[in-house]
């Protein structure tokens, strides 16, 4: 077991509003959720002395600008001038939950005290993935000219596998898409909050990359979520009860860029992430009482749950039916409505669900008697990385 | 070296509307497609596709096929990689049908057929491709296809895939 578990907590949580498109730069945004996060933890902005994010825009085709289409670490402290920031950091690979992980080596370390991790997602005008240009340069060369462009049709080609390899039925992913709109309406900051999805809906929606159709991709939003981490002694003289960090992975397999399709990518980036989370952690997916797995693409969800371990291969699908999933079920899963519903945020508000169910503070959504709570930030193979938040410090 | 495999170079035209399901064939036939830019490990990979030969990069030491292209073995990590041919038959690994154009210039072809081939000479090696001469819905997991060579400007030839013969 990992020496460090449980001397990190995720204290205060922050939201900001998620519209559609961008009425306001992505940077007040941003400043909304770190605010709204600080505030959850009762501290001062001033107090906050550590700072890290993923700032990417994953759309292609678009000017990246500082404080309109991202928040840099830059920008975030041009906006707070914090007069005593200590420590910084922005991360390329494993997205937001790399630098969710920094921000812990950080405090462990004893750089900083109070860290604030946030991620701004903005949707750019027009097509999200505009691709490509007259020519298709690096390991595009091999995908653009057969019309392949875009993390989803990568996510597709894997499930058509996933899916013809264990003989299994799309259908049963409205369980997922039903569910988790579900979840969202116990979640007022969703996007989707309040806007009910049937069965009918799902298998009537149109095809966007079979076997994806419009209701297996998270929408495109405008938003930030922020959390504050800090040492455990710390987040026990704060306002809210702590969430501690028992363990965490990253994934540590990936292939040659521009490999497209391969399932086993998938599942081998999943073990490797949920391997150290396991063995830091000494607990085990039996261990577990509440789950959030990203689901950018809802495949993702059926990747996380078999390479994570908590259900054999192929059966991912049949495992989330018969109620399994919902907040009294035997795992309940993406309890916030995953990012789906909440809108494509990426997986900060998966940790944050994750940490607000160990702490007891999800409100309506709240799983009876949790103390273990998994989270799977990132799909597996590309950016994944694990998380277990418990209740009571062991 | 291998004899070289028969080259199935298409005209530059799009594959005739015919055939079981006609309704399911993609009309490829106003698709402008980006033209690949070759770089030094991709170079061979391009100029063999031009003279219709599919060739794959192999690892000189432990004679590992790998796609696409890279600096190292990822098997063994030997430097000394060599670009050669393979028979260009092979197994769908994977597909999607394409409803959405992301690429706006695909959006007359759709719905279509992007596929994941699988050479039988190179296991492990991932080619995407479309399916062609056939309708879209005749892409599934595990059917046989084989090489066609589309060309795309008079520099670049396309490796594509069609249902092999003795499956058709």
């Amino acid at each position: 077991m990992w020496e460090h578990r449980c001397k990190v907590a995720v204290s205060g949580v922050g939201f900001s509003r998620v519209t559609r498109s961008a009425e306001v730069p992505l940077a007040a945004h941003a400043l909304e959720a770190v605010q709204g996060a600080v505030a959850d933890s009762g501290l001062a902005v001033s107090d906050i002395d550590g700072l890290a994010t993923y700032p990417e825009l994953p759309a292609t085709g678009h000017a990246v600008v500082d404080g309109i289409t991202i928040v840099s670490v830059n920008c975030m402290m041009a906006m707070l001038k914090l007069s005593n920031l200590s420590w910084h950091v922005q991360v390329e690979t494993v997205n937001i939950g790399g630098a969710v992980q920094q921000a812990v080596n950080a405090l462990l370390a004893g750089v900083c005290r109070y860290a604030v991790v946030w991620r701004a997602m903005h949707n750019p005008k027009g097509t999200y993935q505009n691709l490509p240009g007259t020519y298709a340069q690096g390991p595009s060369q091999f995908t653009a000219p057969y019309g392949f462009g875009g993390p989803g049709q990568g996510m597709a080609v894997a499930y058509t596998r996933w899916l013809e390899r264990h003989g299994q039925d799309r259908e049963k992913m409205a369980t997922l898409a039903v569910t988790q709109r579900r979840h969202s309406h116990k979640n007022p900051h969703a996007y989707f909050c309040g806007q009910p999805l049937t069965r009918e809906d799902y298998l009537n929606s149109r095809m966007v990359a079979y076997p994806f159709c419009l209701y297996d991709c998270d929408i495109p939003v405008q938003g930030a979520v922020a959390i504050v981490l800090t040492t455990a002694d710390r987040a026990r003289d704060l306002r809210p009860r702590p969430a501690y960090i028992a363990g965490y992975g990253q994934r540590l397999a990936f292939e040659v860029a521009g490999r497209i399709g391969s399932l086993s990518s998938y599942m081998e980036g999943g073990r490797s992430s949920s391997r150290l989370t396991w063995e830091r952690s000494g607990l085990s997916p039996k261990d577990v009482d509440v789950a959030q797995i990203y689901d950018g693409f809802s495949a993702s969800v059926i990747y996380g749950l078999e390479s994570y371990g908590f259900c054999k291969e192929g059966e991912a699908l049949d495992f989330i039916q018969e109620g399994r999933m919902e907040l009294d079920g035997e795992l309940p899963l993406n309890t916030f409505g995953g990012s789906l519903s909440t809108g494509r945020i990426h997986g900060l508000w998966h940790i944050i669900e994750g940490a607000l169910q160990a702490s007891g503070r999800a409100g309506e959504r709240q799983v009876e008697d949790v103390n273990v709570s998994f989270v799977g930030a990132s799909a597996p193979i590309v950016q994944g990385t694990t998380f277990i938040f418990v209740k009571e410090p062991y | 070296m291998t004899s070289l495999p028969r080259a199935n170079i298409l005209a530059r035209v799009p594959e005739p509307r015919t055939g079981p399901d006609v309704t399911a064939m993609s009309d490829w036939s106003r698709v402008t497609r980006p033209i690949p830019v070759p770089n030094e490990w991709t170079k061979p990979f391009w100029e063999a596709a031009k003279r219709g030969v599919l060739a794959l990069q192999r690892c000189q030491a432990c004679k590992h096929f790998q796609h696409p292209p890279y600096a190292t073995c990822v098997r063994c990590m030997a430097t000394d990689l060599a670009f050669e041919p393979v028979s260009g038959a092979g197994t769908i690994y994977a597909y999607t049908i394409m409803y959405h154009a992301g690429d706006k210039r695909f959006a007359a072809a759709i719905p279509y057929a992007s596929i994941i081939v699988e050479p039988d000479d190179a296991p492990g090696a991932l080619l995407a491709a479309n399916l062609l001469e056939a309708p879209y819905t005749e892409a599934k997991v595990g059917r046989r296809v084989e090489v066609v060579f589309q060309p795309l400007n008079d520099d670049f030839t396309l490796p594509q895939f069609r249902l092999a013969r003795d499956t058709r």
